[in-house]
């Protein structure tokens, strides 16, 4: 009796149990269907309203002559719709695709889980034979359609990967600052022009609304199309660059590590920026394929890398301007100055050597041969405080202010910074020496150095360098130019052309280092450089500007690890301003390489 | 006459409100899947339920004395089973719990359930079997724990939880003592209080602090007890962290479904979103939008709930409620009326399990459980599960026709 007595109430416990989870479901139940129908019900007829995403198209890129360098073209990208593709069709649709079954099977399976009736993307960027054999069999292949995505072209010669920049798919990262701009899967600018034009460039996203029945059939447009809201054309570039000689710059650099820098110097306009080794942007596609990245970011050339603007190197003889500037400014010296050049210069025990015997050597002579006895003598006359002063007012030392992100500051060094890296009191007027002819710890890069000679050219101002001269925009036709900045430096019209003259003989009389640079019809000025580095041989310079009565290009040439600056760069610098002076090469016409886009080391890697 | 009969041997509403909750899952399953692959899940279900039909049959007419006879060496056989599954089984859904045999899935570990509460229910039928004695109650925990470290290795958490639930039920139908039963469930319930957090778990904490203190057991007995709980909620944290990460973050969607709109809290949002949008009356068979256009993952198997919740509203779910309520209710009363203690603890296991997978289950399709993976009885698509919940019912009828023997 006991027994069931027990047994009464352990029942009794579980019906009370029963009880209390009948009533708490009960109760849920209720709340969820009765209380809050109308908040349930909205959300889902929500979800039985497809949003789809219309994506706008880029704006364009021009150069400074309105040619299109960089627009769009359709890209087809082969979906699969998981609940109406069959498995037994992979095999087949890999073979036309050349994909691996295995990542067709793994993304139908993951797209099934998630959302049947949304395609999957398994290819991007397919050719147009792929998409007419998809096309013809499209009987056979059930749930295998395709979208039109755009993706970058570029129609000239002009690869200039570094400047135009590619775009990437928004990261985490990204999303998660703007997350009202961008959402995942979206395309945005990871480099170059793309990058630091991303909101020019970008435009406005449109949305079409579609009602689905319960099917998933597309009904149409929800409420008759009212609500969908267009996109909206990205704005368009219009650059300063000249596509020709960008694409003739990149030409005559192929094969070597180096960079061009040329620009306008009446108003700092980038007329060609041009960085080897590169890579072809035509690859790319608007999401980069991971592989092709990884090998690009692998090679040990580095052609992701910008030479012309990321670059700390030193500048070597192109850099003498600066000490001469200083010390004819500063009435340190003036052109009846001069040193009896003996090859060599004893300071205390050491000796710093010159490449040749010069001679009585005053300022304009010394630029001209480049006379490095000279200048070891002019820095210690001169003194640190004041080289380091007319160095950063002729822009070196701190970044540009180009328009890209891609910039280095280089180096300028200063009494302070010598105190900070050997220690207060523990650097003698003997590590200045090397200063002088633009070796030791002074680096620039080859955008600096074309600022540099352009303000020498324009007696004295400093223009901002600037890649794009005005926007388009689509929406209204209108079109804004960018403003242009300059800065007056605190040099005198007779300091400056005193150096011009030493700059015209360097190119012009008799003696000079950079007669390479010559060119028929227009008179050239210039530096040449010869800069040692501790990685093998020394990096080629030349700076110049033509032509040199009314300058309408200043140019920076660095060829590395190529040897003498007057015999590599001076020529390369050379053709370059004949070819956007002229248009056309006249000296150079048999002899001169041919911009050729197929002229790269990666192809086609996918 | 012949009706007298049947009334004095079958449970007919038993039979019936299984046989309505079978036709209520081919409805939903055959909606769930109406595209594509309706047929192929409608007719293996359909399949499913014959042979499950045909077992159940040959379980109510087997004489429960013989089946108490085998129970250990069915145990024995479906562990074996359960091992051979880990070693040759196919990974479904991250999980190694299944054996393919001519395309037909096969899940042991719905198999072993069975056995287990049989095997159990042997045990514990046995007079000298004393819960108050540690022994027995280790002994009694080591049927459960052997089917379930190895379904833990698969690792498949939802139904190791399931037979510990159905354990602590059948262990209290037993007659466990109050204080043996706050040893087992205290520190389980400190384990899940660390999880919400510090405030949470000082109220457990204290609670069986005050309850230790009221049942007035051995001093020392009462200590360890309490300092287990306090190391169980303390380690837990840790443990957590050993888990698959989907199952982690499972758990924290589960605190906080929002904050993970598109990942691990879709499916509880979509859950209630199907449910919630049915309303009163439902929006009619085929007709919900949510079921339709799949915007709950796999639904055919752990969220079939929605599916009626959806297309038949209030009353639908409402009806499928009270069935399942019904169902329990008789199988308490069996438990509760057979003579022999052998049939009233099977009895007790198959209404336990019934109701722990039923309560997480639609639990959890309404928002207020944790997601995991457990099927919902008679409604969610699957052979193996179907089959294993036929053949309980019909374990059940058996109890009942033969309640009157000692």
């Amino acid at each position: 009796m006991d027994e069931n007595l027990e047994i009464t109430k352990r029942r009794n416990t579980f019906y009370i149990g029963l009880v209390l989870l009948f009533v708490v479901f009960l109760g849920r139940l209720a709340q969820l269907q009765l209380l809050y129908q109308d908040v349930y019900g909205k959300k889902s007829e929500e979800n039985s309203i497809r949003q789809i995403v219309r994506d706008p198209l880029r704006g364009n890129i021009y150069d400074r002559n309105g040619k299109l360098i960089v627009d769009n073209r359709p890209s087809y990208t082969v979906t699969i719709t998981p609940a109406e593709f069959h498995t037994q069709t992979i095999p087949y649709l890999s073979d036309i695709l050349s994909l691996d079954p295995e990542l067709i099977l793994e993304r139908f399976k993951k797209g099934k889980l998630y959302n049947r009736f949304t395609p999957i993307k398994i290819k991007r960027d397919i050719d147009f034979r792929t998409l007419s054999i998809l096309e013809e069999n499209r009987g056979k292949l059930a749930g295998v359609d395709y979208l039109i995505e755009t993706k970058r072209f570029y129609p000239t010669d002009a690869r200039a990967p570094h400047l135009f920049g590619y775009t990437n798919e928004v990261s985490d990262l990204q999303l998660s600052e703007m997350p009202d701009e961008y959402r995942l899967g979206d395309v945005i600018g990871a480099t170059g022009l793309e990058a630091r034009y991303e909101r020019v460039l970008r435009g406005r996203k449109g949305f079409d609304f579609i009602t689905v029945n319960a099917r998933g059939q597309m009904l149409g447009p929800f409420n008759e199309g009212r609500s969908d809201i267009q996109s909206r054309e990205g704005n368009d570039l219009f650059l300063a660059l000249d596509a020709d000689l960008q694409a003739f710059a990149e030409s005559l650099l192929n094969g070597k590590q180096g960079a061009i820098v040329a620009i306008d110097p009446q108003d700092g306009g980038v007329l060609a920026l041009a960085s080897k080794p590169d890579f072809d942007l035509s690859l790319f596609g608007s999401v980069t394929p991971h592989d092709l990245w990884s090998a690009l970011n692998n090679d040990p050339s580095k052609p992701l890398f910008n030479r012309a603007t990321m670059t700390r190197y030193p500048p070597g003889s192109t850099f003498k301007m600066v000490l001469a500037t200083s010390a004819l400014q500063e009435g340190v010296i003036n052109t009846s100055w001069s040193i009896n050049c003996k090859g060599a210069f004893q300071f205390g025990n050491k000796v710093f050597k010159d490449l040749h015997v010069h001679g009585p050597t005053n300022i304009v002579e010394a630029i001209q041969r480049s006379c490095n006895v000279f200048f070891y003598q002019l820095m210690l006359k001169n003194g640190f405080e004041r080289w380091t002063r007319y160095g950063k007012e002729l822009g070196f030392g701190s970044p540009t202010g180009i328009d890209l992100f891609e910039e280095n500051s280089g180096l300028l060094p200063s009494g302070e910074f010598f105190d900070r890296i050997y220690g207060e009191g523990k650097w003698t007027e003997g590590y200045l020496i090397s200063l002088a002819i633009g070796q030791g710890e002074v680096g620039v890069s080859p955008l600096q150095m074309a600022c540099h000679v352009a303000t020498f050219s324009n007696n004295g101002i400093y223009y901002t360098p600037r890649v794009v001269q005005k926007i388009l925009e689509k929406e209204t036709g209108a079109s804004h130019s960018l403003p242009i900045q300059a800065r007056k430096l605190n040099i005198s019209p007779h300091t400056l052309s005193i150096i011009r003259d030493g700059m015209y003989r360097c190119v012009n009389v008799l003696g000079g280092t950079g007669s390479a640079a010559k060119i028929q019809g227009v008179t050239v000025a210039g530096k040449t450089g010869t800069a040692q580095n501790p990685h093998g041989k020394d990096h080629s310079w030349f700076i110049g500007f033509a032509p040199f009565e009314r300058p309408q290009i200043a140019i920076c040439v660095l060829i590395e690890n190529a040897g003498f600056g007057g015999a590599i760069a001076a020529p390369i610098a050379g053709l370059c301003m004949e070819k956007y002076l002229f248009r056309s090469l006249l000296q150079y016409k048999e002899a001169a390489p041919i911009a050729n886009k197929e002229n790269t080391s990666l192809k086609n890697i996918q | 006459m012949m009706d007298n009969w049947i009334k004095e041997n079958f449970d007919i509403t038993t039979l019936l409100v299984v046989l309505s909750l079978i036709l209520m899952g081919f409805t939903a399953v055959y909606s769930a899947t109406y595209d594509a692959g309706a047929s192929t899940f409608f007719h293996r279900q359909l399949f499913f339920a014959g042979i499950g039909v045909i077992i159940m049959v040959l379980t109510v007419i087997i004489p429960f004395r013989t089946l108490q006879l085998f129970s250990y060496p069915l145990y024995g056989i479906s562990l074996i089973i359960l091992v051979m599954v880990l070693f040759t089984g196919k990974v479904i859904a991250g999980s190694k719990s299944w054996f393919g045999i001519q395309g037909l899935g096969l899940q042991p570990s719905e198999i072993v359930k069975v056995t287990t509460i049989l095997a159990l229910a042997s045990y514990l039928s046995n007079p000298r079997i004393n819960l108050s004695k540690l022994k027995y109650l280790l002994t009694s925990f080591i049927f459960v724990l052997i089917p379930v470290s190895l379904i833990l290795l698969q690792p498949d958490v939802g139904t190791a939880l399931i037979y510990l639930g159905t354990l602590l039920l059948v262990l209290y139908w037993a007659g466990i003592s109050k204080f043996a039963l706050l040893t087992l469930l205290a520190p389980a319930a400190s384990a899940v209080a660390a999880l919400f957090g510090i405030t949470a778990f000082a109220i457990v904490i204290a609670a069986t602090l005050i309850i230790l203190f009221l049942l007035r057991e051995n001093r020392l007995l009462s200590a360890i007890v309490f300092s287990i709980t306090v190391v169980v909620g303390v380690s837990v944290q840790f443990i957590f962290s050993r888990f698959e990460p989907y199952q982690q973050k499972r758990i924290l969607t589960f605190l906080n479904p929002d904050a993970d709109p598109l990942g691990a809290g879709y499916n509880v949002i979509q859950s209630k979103i199907a449910i919630g949008s049915g309303g009163f009356f439902g929006k009619g068979y085929l007709q919900g939008s949510q079921t339709q256009l799949n915007f709950i993952p796999a639904q055919w198997t752990d969220f079939i709930f929605c599916v009626p919740g959806e297309e038949f509203g209030f009353v639908g779910a409402l009806i499928i409620l009270l069935f399942f309520v019904i169902l329990l209710y008789r199988g308490i009363k069996i438990a509760s009326i057979v003579k022999n203690r052998y049939a009233s603890l099977v009895a007790i296991g198959i209404v336990s399990s019934y109701a722990v997978h039923i309560t997480i289950n639609i639990g959890m399709s309404m928002g207020i459980m944790p997601v995991i993976g457990v099927p919902l009885p008679f409604l969610s698509y699957g052979g193996s599960n179907l089959i294993t919940n036929i053949t309980m019912a019909g374990l059940l009828l058996n109890m009942y026709v033969n309640r009157k023997e000692y």
